[in-house]
């Protein structure tokens, strides 16, 4: 897990909470719980600091938040992605790819020469 | 939170309190969420709400988290959402505009007029009376003088208002306040000729008169205004009398005269017969120092002698004729410099006073006293005479764009209770006023600022239209009124102003919608206005008040046009409409004593000869010259309590004047031939003179001491006003002009004639050019004309005052039509009800026509009281009108009550021909 940390950048958050939207508007509650199912609860530390990552996308306009109510008939504050985020989404996740692949060959190197 | 239903959180702003609702209720939900999913799970409530709790983390870290990034959010929303409010507002504002452009075409050439007219103004009141002159550091130029003496020479005993050339000197040789000091003067008319090669064959020997001005050689420097080609006058220039023969002319002049060509350096111009060379020219802007008359060709002062023969204006003390200018040393107060500058006049004054009149200086020094005054806005002739005049007409123009601005809140009130529909149902869906009241002042600022920028063009024109009337159509004065980021800031803030006072009530109540009542009256756009003072009470008010401001404006119209005609018609005591006058300048050609004397007798004999001349004399001074002399006098049997009893004006003239001119002999006899040279010396008296220096006795044989000679007295005459319709008459005598030790070497003849005296302008001309070619024939000018061109400022205001009172009365006639007409549209179902019901077309339209007149009774009641205060500032511009003139009021008042029963009278007929029926149908 403390490995796991050091790789969980702002950036990484914010691209599971992107993806979480992806399917369609959700309250915080089940974008957490989504990542927890996702990750196999091993991302959260506290599910708590997912919502300040989650009012920052809304701050920049990634997210859109409406007010509706919930399967149990409570008040909720619903997200889902904006045009922009949809771009974002896609675009980080290429990223992510790319950056996940780079990084894992080099750690599967097994000379200190480039092959 | 609840019972709110859905809200749109990402558009509309919650407010600070709002976020930390929304956070909390956030939390508030994820951990009921957790704690309800855990008891699901088995565990019981407290366990699964301290599970839920410590699965979150750190509450109060992430709240606050939570709660900095939405503040955040939300200011830069508030920001985001004004401008775009701004922007939509402007958008919908050009949108309804456009789509009603009869109506906007209409709101935009009302406010062009109104806020152009007071543009126009403006710009001339800013050149003539705001302006500084366009030269470095202005606010440390101190003049010295009466400003607006620029063409003035005083010949006698020198007073303060005004500088001979050796009081300059002192003045520039001893002052420690001044960092320098020049002096300027009139060059009078200049006799300019640009020789065909050097002019590239457009000018022929014709001469042309530039305004030409005298100015001491560090003028430039003083003035720090370096030269835009060329050079300026040299520090070693002007030291020695007719030593410098170049002139520094104006980029103005350089373009019209020389086409901008930079060979113009260098040429040789011919002035008063004497080459002159161009050693360069002043940049563009810069006119010199006489605002209202642009300088062209600067001329250094000791060139004076070569411009004027025969006159030793350089070296005669008793000849005033300088202004001077100069800039404060650092560190010095104007005070001080007051202090320092008079006492150097007074010195030089006094020392110098003559044998003759020792007291004289004193006497001078007491009656126009030294003037050191803030100098940054130049001399000016105009400023004086006309401000006055300005300040009328900025009077009246404002009136206009009040009566225009009731015009204009009339029509947005019409269109304010046609779209009251439109406004109530915005509101009910959630408009908040204050939104709403910034749409519709947004429509008014655009309105307004459109109608300035049309007004900027309707000024552009006025400006110069109005500098041409002022100048009486030849020559308008040479006002720099360009516009300038003043007149802009001018205009754009009267703009603003204006669509607040316009637009701010109809939006206010265009916005106190009775929504429910608004909304049930089923398409009918102005329901719940009729019931109670509102809209219509509104418009009706506002007529009243164009009414009584247009009053206001007509009653001053009639004074002043009333006052013009008392002027153009009043008696000034000679035959003003069978004179001509005709101005020679005959030292010019260097006539003096004996010579000049059989002249004057020759020019006489000569003129006589023309036909249709019924008589012929001549006078130094003459009638409204412009030209004044005054002498002081010991009266036999006289004794003179104060030096000011015994300073009279004078005037020498010649033979058969009075009867030439037509005045009334009172007593005694004419001057006649053999009051010559050799005759005994005799004087005539005015009426004026006569009753205070022989309050009950005939002064027919006394005699009075002048000239250091005694005079007879053999005449009295009806005073005569000589220089202006409105003077008092002063004391004044009159002598043979033969019979003065320095016969004048200009002066006038003043030719009666048996018909209309400007036909016999040209064969006058002819015949005094027959007796001496090279003399210089100034003018030959009706009396009539000389006498209009006196009173020119007061017939241009009573002109323009006149423009702008029609004006108003047509805004408001047509602010009343509005008014009515709208009134009977809205009432055609009464108008039917009535006439179904029996009543006659006549009494319908009578029923119109009666709400009209009653506004405009109205208007009159509120106006005539305002009238009656307000034109008592008039006064000091009337002339044989009192400041209570009956006949201005009564004439103002039928004038509005016709154009009042014109514009009801429409809409009277409109709804005397409503078919019952149909009527009756349309409701």
């Amino acid at each position: 897990m403390d490995d796991l940390d050091v790789s969980l950048t702002r950036g990484t958050l914010d691209l599971l909470l992107l993806k979480a939207l992806s399917w369609g508007p959700r309250h915080g509650y089940a974008v957490v719980d989504w990542i927890e199912q996702a990750t196999g609860a091993a991302l959260i530390v506290g599910e708590g600091t997912l919502y300040p990552a989650l009012h920052r996308l809304e701050r920049h306009g990634l997210v859109e938040a409406d007010w509706g109510l919930s399967e149990n008939n409570r008040h909720a504050k619903y997200y889902h992605l904006s045009a922009a985020g949809h771009r974002r989404l896609q675009g980080g996740t290429t990223s992510w790819h790319q950056f996940v692949e780079s990084a894992g060959r080099a750690l599967r190197a097994t000379s200190p020469e480039p092959a | 939170m609840s019972g709110e239903g859905p809200r749109r959180v990402f558009r509309l702003e919650v407010g600070a309190k709002g976020v930390e609702r929304d956070v909390d209720a956030e939390i508030e939900f994820h951990l009921a969420m957790r704690t309800r999913k855990l008891i699901a799970n088995g565990m019981s409530p407290d366990q699964a709400r301290q599970q839920a709790l410590r699965r979150f983390g750190d509450l109060p870290k992430v709240r606050d988290q939570c709660l900095t990034i939405d503040q955040g959010r939300e200011r830069a929303m508030k920001h985001a959402d004004r401008f775009t409010n701004l922007r939509l507002d402007i958008g919908y504002a050009v949108r309804t505009l456009w789509q009603r452009r009869g109506f906007t075409t209409v709101l935009l050439l009302i406010l062009a007029l109104g806020i152009g007219a007071n543009t126009a103004t403006f710009t001339v009141i800013d050149a003539l009376l705001l302006r500084t002159l366009p030269v470095p550091h202005s606010e440390e130029l101190v003049s010295i003088g009466d400003p607006s003496r620029t063409g003035a020479v005083s010949e006698g005993t020198p007073g303060g208002d005004i500088a001979s050339f050796p009081v300059y000197a002192d003045v520039r040789d001893q002052n420690h306040v001044l960092s320098g000091v020049y002096a300027s003067g009139r060059t009078g008319r200049l006799d300019a000729i640009i020789d065909r090669a050097s002019s590239g064959g457009s000018a022929g020997d014709e001469p042309e008169h530039p305004r030409g001005r005298l100015v001491s050689g560090n003028f430039f420097a003083v003035l720090e205004v370096p030269a835009y080609l060329g050079r300026t006058f040299a520090a070693d220039e002007d030291k020695v009398p007719g030593g410098d023969p170049v002139v520094v002319i104006s980029h103005d002049y350089w373009q019209r005269r020389f086409g901008g060509e930079r060979s113009a350096i260098g040429r040789s111009i011919s002035l008063a017969g004497s080459p002159f060379t161009i050693v360069g020219i002043t940049p563009p802007g810069f006119s010199g120092d006489i605002v209202g008359q642009a300088t062209e060709v600067w001329i250094p002062l000791m060139m004076q002698p070569v411009i004027m023969p025969h006159r030793p204006w350089l070296t005669d003390r008793a000849t005033s004729w300088l202004l001077l200018m100069g800039r404060l040393t650092p560190g010095k107060a104007l005070a001080e410099a007051r202090a320092a500058l008079t006492t150097i006049i007074r010195r030089s004054l006094i020392d110098n006073a003559s044998q003759t009149d020792p007291t004289g200086g004193e006497r001078a020094l007491r009656n126009r006293p030294v003037q050191v005054e803030p100098g940054a806005k130049g001399f000016s002739y105009y400023r004086r005479s006309y401000a006055q005049g300005l300040l009328t007409l900025m009077a009246a123009v404002a009136l206009v764009l009040l009566v225009a601005c009731g015009n204009v809140a009339n029509l947005m009130l019409a269109r304010a209770a046609a779209r009251a529909r439109e406004i109530s149902v915005r509101m009910a869906l959630g408009a908040g006023r204050l939104r709403l009241l910034q749409q519709l002042l947004t429509e008014s600022v655009l309105i307004a600022l459109g109608g300035g920028a049309l007004g900027l063009l309707v000024a552009y024109w006025g400006s110069s239209a109005l500098l041409r009337i002022a100048s009486g159509g030849s020559r308008p004065i040479p006002l720099d009124v360009h516009l300038d980021g003043r007149i802009l800031a001018f205009t754009a803030g009267l703009s603003l102003v204006t669509a607040v006072l316009f637009g701010l009530v109809p939006a206010l109540l265009a916005t106190r919608v009775d929504l429910a009542t608004a909304l049930r009256a089923q398409g009918r756009g102005v329901a719940g206005a009729t019931s109670r003072p509102g809209r219509l009470g509104l418009g009706k008010m506002l007529v009243v008040a164009q009414v009584a401001l247009s009053l206001l404006l007509l009653v001053g119209t009639g004074m002043l046009v009333r006052s013009t005609q008392r002027l153009e018609q009043a008696d000034v005591g000679v035959a003003r409409d069978q004179l001509l006058v005709a101005s020679v300048d005959a030292e010019r050609s260097g006539y003096a004593g004996l010579r000049l004397a059989a002249l004057m007798r020759d020019l006489t004999e000569r003129v006589r000869n023309v036909p249709g001349v019924a008589s012929v004399s001549l006078s130094e001074n003459g009638l409204f010259s412009g030209t004044e002399s005054g002498t002081t006098i010991q009266v036999e049997g006289f004794t003179a309590r104060t030096e000011a009893d015994s300073v009279v004006a004078y005037d020498d003239v010649g033979p058969d004047y009075f009867h030439a001119v037509g005045a009334h002999l009172l007593r005694g006899r004419d001057f006649e031939a053999r009051d010559n040279e050799s005759g005994p010396k005799v004087a005539v008296l005015n009426e004026t003179m006569a009753r205070f220096f022989f309050p009950k006795g005939n002064p027919v044989g006394h005699h009075v001491s002048a000239d250091s000679s005694t005079f007879e007295i053999v005449g009295v005459v009806a005073d005569i006003q000589e220089h202006s319709v409105r003077e008092e008459p002063v004391r004044r005598i009159y002598f043979p002009a033969v019979q003065l030790k320095q016969i004048p070497g200009g002066f006038k003849l003043e030719i009666r004639t048996t018909s209309d005296p400007a036909r016999l302008s040209a064969p006058v001309r002819r015949a005094l050019a027959a007796a001496d070619p090279t003399l210089a024939i100034l003018s030959v000018d009706p009396l009539s004309d000389l006498i209009r061109d006196s009173i020119s400022q007061d017939r241009l205001v009573a002109q323009v005052v006149t423009f702008f009172g029609t004006l108003a009365l047509v805004l408001a006639a047509v602010g009343l039509y509005g008014v009515m007409a709208y009134a009977t549209v809205r009432n055609t179902s009464e108008f039917g009800l009535r006439m179904a019901l029996g009543a006659e077309p006549g009494d319908v339209a009578f029923l119109v026509l009666k709400e009209a007149l009653l506004l405009t009774a109205g208007g009159v009641l509120l106006g005539t009281p305002i009238a009656l205060v307000v034109t008592r500032m008039l006064r000091s511009q009337l002339f044989g009108i009192g400041t209570l003139d009956l006949p201005s009021i009564g004439i103002a008042i039928v004038v509005l009550a016709t154009s009042a029963a014109i514009a009801g009278y429409l809409p009277a007929r409109r709804a005397s021909r409503v078919a019952p029926l149909d009527a009756l149908r349309a409701d």
